[in-house]
């Protein structure tokens, strides 16, 4: 009986705590002189796509969501690429193999997740601008992906040492190189830990807001944080609707993969949080 | 790479210096990535933080501590310190409790579990971006339903975010909405690895819940707490998105923190990259001390 009360009270604080988000995708449905009026109306209705197809399709030089969603797409995917790559490449010298310097170099990789994202931004905004990298997508992607670097590092090394030894064993019989133990047995068996690794670099790659924002200045390549954030300026106050639309849309890429590996994330976070 | 491998196969001593440098091959991609992207910007920031560099400027000169003697002067930057100190002390028990509280109900055998944690999490896949323009339009003075919600209540209303009382707490309140599932997650691993023994032999000798609570819970839990803790007060530091949406640092200096007011001055009204740099370094200063502080704390844990 207590628990069905506990139950039932942590739904409606849950619904509380949605109501926020709710309220953004309410507003993006409504039309424009619905969405000032008071008392605040729950139920869209008439509804509308008006809004979103404003941000999705206008040609006005402010509202180009569309574009920053591909943008956005393009960074993100890349950044995943080289995270997942690059760090599983580095984390298997150091979980499997003995050479000099190995503990220096983990030691150096993870005390780098100490290092304060706004602590380098001029630094590595002069050397993306020596590289004539600003805005463009290599200037997003990299830096981006060197962001989450040492957290790979540290998370696949504590996967790979979890794994039994006995198959890469075998495979060094039969003459296997260990690039090939690397690419046909190890990153197979680490799946799960790869995909987690993933979605935690795709997470952090879509909604970085502070690098995009001085990485990139023409329109044309803004990421969505970026372009969200100066679609605020470029409306009156009252222009909810087409802002909420684009708040809408740069949510759901991450809504969808969280209903779909909602454990997958979950776990990432336990793994990367507790152990970090 | 396969390829050259077995090419050099039958030439024993290439073959063992081959063995040897493997594990470097591996290692060349992403050390390369590492000590280019953060390792050299980070000593390059400490450089220019003793220069009179600007954006868009190629000459510049060396100007020792010039720019750390200026920030002695710079009232604002003095006022972003503050700022950034009144938000970390003040968002800390919130942070730390509310989803120390929502994980130990859910731990506590409730019905949909995993929707619940679902949706407490919901709000940490948005961007902070997304997160502020969310507040932004609910605490609308004018049309906003949080005013209109306080009006039909009785209760005061006001401009939040314009109010310099009142607009720091505005940003707590997001930033608290935006995180707690985040910690709540971690919150909840922690939980499920304290032995259910314990609890039981608890009641038994006839603790109540709250007894439980504070004589087994928390003490099993300090190392969480700690992550928690270090965690949360290590990103008050660095406070930047909620800030440039919703107040840009006002009204007046109000809500204005470090790295809003480096954002400003490298990017924005100065250009001035040697002081911003100096700004960082000052910042990374505060941010080693409190991690150092951590790895005490947390050695200390160990020991018993």
């Amino acid at each position: 009986m207590r628990r069905a009360a506990l139950t039932a009270l942590m739904v409606v604080l849950a619904i509380l705590w949605l109501t926020p988000a709710l309220w953004v995708l309410v507003t993006s449905l409504k039309r424009t002189p619905d969405i000032i009026r008071l008392p605040p109306e729950w139920i869209p209705w008439p509804a509308t796509l008006q809004h979103y197809g404003e941000v999705l399709l206008s040609s006005s030089r402010t509202a180009r969501i569309g574009r920053a969603f591909l943008n956005s797409t393009i960074v993100s995917l890349g950044t995943v690429v080289i995270v997942v790559f690059a760090s599983a490449m580095t984390a298997y010298p150091l979980a499997r193999m003995r050479f000099p310097g190995r503990d220096v170099i983990f030691a150096l990789v993870v005390g780098s997740l100490m290092i304060p994202n706004a602590v380098i931004l001029v630094p590595q905004y002069v050397l993306t601008q020596r590289l004539g990298w600003l805005s463009t997508y290599q200037g997003l992607i990299v830096p981006e992906a060197a962001m989450t670097f040492g957290f790979g590092v540290f998370l696949l090394r504590q996967f790979f040492l979890s794994l039994p030894r006995e198959l890469e064993d075998a495979a060094r019989i039969d003459g296997a190189n260990a690039w090939d133990i690397f690419l046909r047995i190890l990153l197979p068996l680490s799946q799960p830990a790869l995909g987690a690794l993933g979605i935690f670099a795709f997470r952090s790659a879509w909604n970085d807001f502070l690098w995009p924002l001085i990485a990139v200045n023409k329109p044309d390549m803004f990421p969505l944080p970026v372009a969200l954030a100066l679609l605020r300026g470029a409306y009156s106050s009252e222009s909810y609707g087409p802002i909420m639309a684009g708040a809408t849309l740069s949510a759901l890429p991450l809504l969808v993969v969280f209903l779909v590996a909602n454990r997958r994330i979950i776990e990432g976070v336990r793994l990367g949080g507790v152990k970090g | 790479m396969a390829a050259a491998d077995r090419g050099v196969k039958h030439r024993a001593p290439r073959r063992l210096r081959r063995g040897a440098l493997t594990p470097y091959l591996f290692l060349v991609p992403g050390l390369l990535l590492f000590a280019a992207f953060r390792l050299y910007p980070l000593l390059d920031g400490l450089r220019l933080s003793f220069t009179n560099a600007r954006l868009g400027r190629p000459q510049y000169a060396w100007v020792g501590l010039a720019n750390y003697q200026r920030l002695l002067d710079d009232t604002r930057f003095h006022a972003s310190l503050w700022n950034t100190a009144f938000y970390t002390v003040a968002s800390t028990l919130p942070i730390l409790a509310i989803p120390l509280v929502l994980a130990v109900a859910l731990n506590r055998g409730v019905a949909l579990k995993t929707f619940l944690r679902s949706a407490f999490f919901f709000p940490f896949t948005l961007s902070v971006v997304t997160v502020g323009l969310t507040w932004l339009w609910l605490l609308d003075p004018v049309v906003g339903p949080f005013n209109y919600y306080l009006r039909t209540l009785g209760l005061p209303t006001r401009s939040w975010l314009a109010d310099p009382y009142t607009a720091m707490w505005a940003i707590i309140l997001t930033t608290v909405w935006w995180v707690t599932g985040y910690y709540l997650v971690i919150y909840l691993a922690g939980l499920q690895d304290i032995p259910g023994e314990l609890y039981e032999a608890a009641a038994l000798d006839g603790a109540s819940g709250w007894r439980s609570f504070w004589s087994i819970t928390l003490p099993l839990l300090r190392p969480v707490l700690l992550f928690v803790f270090v965690t949360h007060i290590i990103g008050s530091f660095q406070i930047f998105g909620q800030v440039f949406v919703l107040t840009q640092g006002g009204p007046g200096d109000a809500t204005r923190t470090v790295v809003q007011h480096l954002y400003e001055t490298a990017f924005q009204n100065f250009f001035h990259f040697g002081s911003a740099s100096a700004m960082a370094w000052v910042l990374f200063g505060v941010i080693v001390v409190f991690s150092l502080l951590q790895f005490r704390l947390l050695r200390g844990h160990t020991e018993y």
